[in-house]
């Protein structure tokens, strides 16, 4: 097996810059897609049916089509529809942030209904009105039982974010891609992408198994 | 119980279907001048077909008795695509021609961009790659490209109200192309390598929507891609800029791994095509155009 680390080399600058891209566009659309799908989840979980009606076809629209296919139709279509023209990293940023929603508002909804309704009960029956008590007894419990699930979502969507490479965001994808089309080899960009994100997707799982020692 | 017993079902269906998909058999037809497709539609997995020709003599010369496998990527019109499950292209046609010339038998197969480059590579599973590959400097580390067989002239396509004049003047702005072409070659030379205004995509296709959709200001592509689109969208309102000073000419040359003995079997017959006007008479059919053969031959 011949890898030639020279190529590599002549591209590290390049694929660095794409990995300073992929961990801030990933962060951005975790923290964008996890308030959203607050909203989405408990819209999801709300007595009144109109609330609840368009959260489940949302959640069923991006968790049942392929995440390529949204990122086209941010790309080309939604961007263009309020910008005038495409936007790469704000297609990119959104449609990431809108698939993390779907998936999150999940997490939401199976962290909350799996707090034992006495809690609710008792904290409604002392006084606290319903936002109280979601914010000061549910939701501080059901937090602590999602970090597992939250961490998961975040490494799926640090790999997924490879998709971008399709609309041109200069991310890690992108750049490896850019390097087999020089030199037309294969091994060399592929591995050098794997390594990347395989170094990434560790950290982020021990930074997550500390937050989680922290929290219990 | 039953419940898995019909989950076994299922997944012994789909492992059926998935090994139906993929088997394939090729068989050789005798006395091909014409290429002659083989082999039933297999559910469109897309890689199973194959053009294989033979030239039918039996000089009974040893080379003649191998099978020489070509590899390419059958995603490039009109150079090379799949129509249902057949393999057409200017390409394909002319690897005919030189097989015809040269006396070897030969199969096609349409395996993927990736997969072909790695098994060329490797020169065990194919033996060569026809796929519209440009020859350059950096790729010619790792492969032998054939003599040049096609001039590839990229174009810039702008908006008609575009003050864009020459290749120069997209510097500084957004230009759409696909990654990996010549068009790729020649702007990231004058753009710079990691110039992100420089927007690589993964097919022309999407290069020219981005430019529909003001992510753009220009794409470079192949004339051929160009014209067709600019013809069939009158109303989008696109010309095309020609720049033959900084555009300096590409060539596609046949890919083989280092040091194949193939390259010295096919170039004298490559010549031969091109000299005989068979070359012209295939440029003509796929192109409607009379090439430059003689800068061809020329090139280096």
């Amino acid at each position: 097996m011949d890898f030639r680390f020279d190529i590599v080399e002549g591209y590290l600058p390049l694929l660095l810059r794409g990995t300073l891209y992929t961990v801030c566009i990933s962060l951005a659309s975790i923290a964008l897609g996890s308030l959203l799908g607050l909203g989405v989840g408990l819209g999801k979980m709300s007595r009144f049916w109109f609330l609840r009606w368009p959260m489940h076809a949302y959640i069923n629209f991006f968790r049942g089509t392929p995440l390529l296919v949204q990122i086209f139709i941010v790309h080309f279509g939604l961007i263009p529809l309020l910008n005038g023209k495409t936007n790469a990293i704000a297609a990119a940023v959104t449609a990431l942030a809108l698939n993390a929603a779907a998936y999150t508002a999940e997490i939401y909804r199976a962290g909350i209904q799996s707090i034992d309704k006495g809690q609710s009960e008792a904290a409604l029956s002392i006084g606290m009105t319903p936002w109280q008590t979601m914010r000061f007894v549910v939701l501080p419990q059901a937090v602590k039982r999602m970090i597992p699930a939250f961490g998961n979502e975040f490494i799926v969507l640090l790999k997924d974010s490879s998709l971008l490479t399709l609309i041109t965001v200069p991310e890690i994808m992108y750049w490896s891609n850019a390097m087999k089309n020089q030199y037309i080899r294969i091994w060399e960009p592929y591995l050098t992408a794997a390594c990347i994100y395989f170094i990434l997707t560790y950290t982020l799982n021990k930074l997550l198994q500390a937050l989680e020692r922290r929290v219990s | 119980m039953n419940r898995k017993f019909m989950l076994g079902i299922i997944t012994l269906m789909c492992v059926i279907m998935l090994a139906g998909c993929g088997a394939k058999k090729v068989e050789n037809t005798e006395g091909g001048a014409a290429a002659d497709t083989s082999g039933t539609n297999d559910g469109g997995s897309g890689n199973g077909s194959s053009t294989a020709a033979n030239t039918g003599s039996d000089s009974g010369n040893a080379a003649a008795e191998t099978t020489y496998q070509f590899a390419s990527d059958a995603s490039y019109a009109p150079m090379e695509f799949m129509d249902k499950d057949e393999l057409k292209g200017f390409d394909i046609d002319f690897l005919a021609a030189v097989m015809k010339e040269a006396g070897l038998k030969y199969e096609v197969r349409n395996v993927g961009w990736d997969a072909m480059l790695e098994s060329v590579k490797q020169g065990k599973e194919y033996q060569a790659g026809v796929s519209s590959i440009s020859i350059t400097a950096d790729r010619a580390q790792t492969y032998d490209f054939s003599m040049p067989y096609f001039e590839s002239k990229n174009v810039i396509m702008v908006k008609e109200d575009s003050a864009i004049a020459s290749a120069l003047d997209l510097k500084g702005k957004k230009v759409a192309l696909q990654g990996g072409t010549t068009a790729d070659t020649l702007m990231t030379k004058i753009m710079g390598k990691g110039n992100t205004d420089l927007k690589k995509f993964d097919s022309n296709a999407v290069a020219l929507l981005e430019l529909d959709k003001g992510g753009a200001d220009a794409v470079v592509a192949d004339i051929a891609i160009v014209r067709d689109y600019i013809k069939n969208n009158p109303d989008k309102k696109y010309k095309e800029v020609l720049d033959d000073v900084n555009f300096n000419p590409e060539y596609y040359g046949l890919a083989y791994p280092k040091g194949s003995e193939l390259k010295a079997e096919l170039d004298p017959a490559i010549k031969a095509v091109i000299e005989n006007g068979t070359y012209a008479d295939l440029y003509k059919k796929w192109f409607d155009e009379v090439p430059d053969t003689t800068r061809l031959l020329a090139a280096k």
